[in-house]
């Protein structure tokens, strides 16, 4: 019985070891084996990685990367710190890996340090005295939903596209910003988000709600802003033509 | 029901339907219908936005590269096979073991010298395709590259059991060189493993195991000469051939043990 165990394991180990080694210098000895596509399921995957398997921790990134980059994406707004700030969660994922025992679903472990590795890199971009609890729940009366008393309401129907959108989450605070980008981009249902930010449901929900205010108060201020734009160019063109 | 209950109720409920009072407010108040409008407008919009984006492959590049240097990712064969060295110490100090590793060493060692005596000759004498038929009848689809955990394709042990004999495919040498001897003792220790139930009847996984192994070691031997029949110059080929053939030494002897243990 030994002898089955030991020697295959050294014997075969040794070959890998021999094969990945020898592809540079022996290319042609490599280029004769390229790789085959590996087909897990997703627990079979982590328990693979969890044993340090290369191919599973490229398959789990596969599975996992495009949402992951859509969320950092939303979150700063640029490809470089989208990539840096995905690159970073992953490793802390792997790093962790081996402490997994799949109480909760692994993607929402996942987006959990994906959401408070991007958290801590704009706490620490932003003011020196914000501080993490200012991140996640601004200031009410400078950043919650609020109403201008005197103003009239525009109707945001049919104004809203993409662009535009784009740009009010970007200036949405980062605990409305990650929660409006869960729920309403991603898809994720409250106990998810709220399992995700450490939060209760009830909390994902106010912030939800905030969140959506206060972008209709930026959407609103983005159209207003366009408005006075459209006058001014108006006014402009019609003194150049007396 | 005033406009800033109205909201308390959105903010609570969220996306769910609204109570009978709420909707009775709402349907009286334009400005919490304008309200409720354009958030529907903007969740609307929200959902158009892409919830997947590819990234660059360079990211997975880099990560792979971080995860090597901080050594997380690690062979499969040694973490998915085997005991620990010090498990195996027993099974190497017994008696009949210690004769089987003697008689490897002694192979090995004829390897080693062989395979310097071709190199400072500067000369294909390793094994050419001619002397690579003695253990050939291993040209099935391989094992894929080292970060898997399948192994190659599975041999038809049945079929070499079944068959005494030396197989058809395992020719003798026909010249005498210094680096063919080696090959001839390495494959007539070989025939003589084919024929030979290596493990306990109710073990035939054990024996398909070993039988694999030699599979793809025969296989890859057989690569790095016909690498070097084309590349005679490649001493890191050779090299692997060298360490190759010490393999397979070990491997022939652990199996001959297994085997003499049978009987």
């Amino acid at each position: 019985m030994c002898a089955s165990t030991v020697i295959p394991g050294t014997t075969l180990g040794a070959i890998r070891r021999i094969r990945s080694s020898s592809g540079a210098a022996t290319g042609q000895l490599a280029r004769q084996r390229p790789p085959q596509p590996v087909t897990w399921t997703e627990a079979e995957a982590i328990r693979q990685a969890q044993a340090g398997n290369a191919a599973a921790f490229e398959f789990l990134y596969q599975l996992h990367s495009r949402r992951v980059y859509a969320l950092c994406l939303r979150m700063v707004g640029n490809p470089a710190d989208a990539e840096d700030l995905m690159q970073e969660a992953f490793l802390q994922l792997y790093r962790k890996i081996g402490t997994f025992r799949g109480e909760s679903a692994f993607s929402t472990w996942l987006h959990r340090m994906t959401v408070n590795v991007v958290l801590m890199r704009l706490r620490k971009k932003s003011l020196p005295t914000d501080s993490l609890e200012e991140t996640m729940e601004p200031d009410a009366e400078n950043s919650g939903p609020k109403r201008d008393v005197g103003a009239p309401d525009l109707r945001l129907s049919g104004a809203v596209d993409r662009v535009n959108l784009e740009r009010s989450i970007e200036k949405l605070p980062p605990g409305y910003r990650t929660v409006f980008v869960l729920h309403d981009v991603q898809g994720y249902e409250h106990n998810e988000i709220a399992d995700i930010m450490g939060c209760s449901v009830g909390n994902s929900k106010s912030q939800l709600h905030k969140a959506r205010t206060r972008l209709r108060e930026l959407l609103q201020e983005e159209i207003r802003e366009q408005a006075r734009e459209e006058r001014k160019a108006a006014k402009s063109q019609s003194g150049a033509l007396d | 029901m005033q406009c800033k209950d109205f909201e308390s109720v959105l903010a609570s409920e969220g996306s769910g339907p609204l109570s009978a009072e709420a909707r009775e407010h709402l349907g009286g108040c334009s400005r919490c219908q304008d309200f409720l409008s354009d958030i529907d407008s903007i969740v609307a919009a929200a959902r158009t936005l892409s919830s997947e984006v590819t990234p660059p492959d360079r990211v997975w590049l880099s990560l792979r590269a971080q995860l090597e240097a901080e050594g997380l990712i690690k062979e499969p064969a040694e973490t998915a096979l085997g005991p620990s060295w010090w498990e195996n110490l027993g099974f190497f100090l017994k008696p009949r073991s210690l004769a089987t590793a003697g008689a490897a060493l002694l192979l090995a060692v004829t390897a080693v010298f062989l395979t310097h005596t071709s190199r400072t000759t500067n000369t294909v004498n390793v094994p050419t395709e001619t002397s690579t038929a003695k253990i050939t009848g291993t040209t099935g689809p391989s094992a894929p590259g080292g970060v898997t955990n399948s192994p190659s394709a599975p041999v038809d042990v049945t079929a070499k059991n079944s068959a005494p004999g030396p197989a058809p495919s395992r020719v003798k040498v026909l010249k005498p060189s210094p680096s063919e001897n080696a090959s001839t003792t390495l494959s007539e220790t070989e025939v003589d493993v084919s024929n030979m139930r290596l493990a306990g009847a109710g073990n035939a996984q054990v024996d398909a195991s070993l039988r694999q192994n030699l599979h793809t070691l025969n296989e890859f031997i057989a690569e790095c000469e016909q690498h070097l029949g084309k590349h005679p110059e490649d001493e890191l080929a050779r090299e692997y051939l060298n360490i190759a053939y010490q393999q397979k030494a070990d491997l022939l002897a652990a199996m001959m043990e297994s085997g003499r243990s049978e009987h």
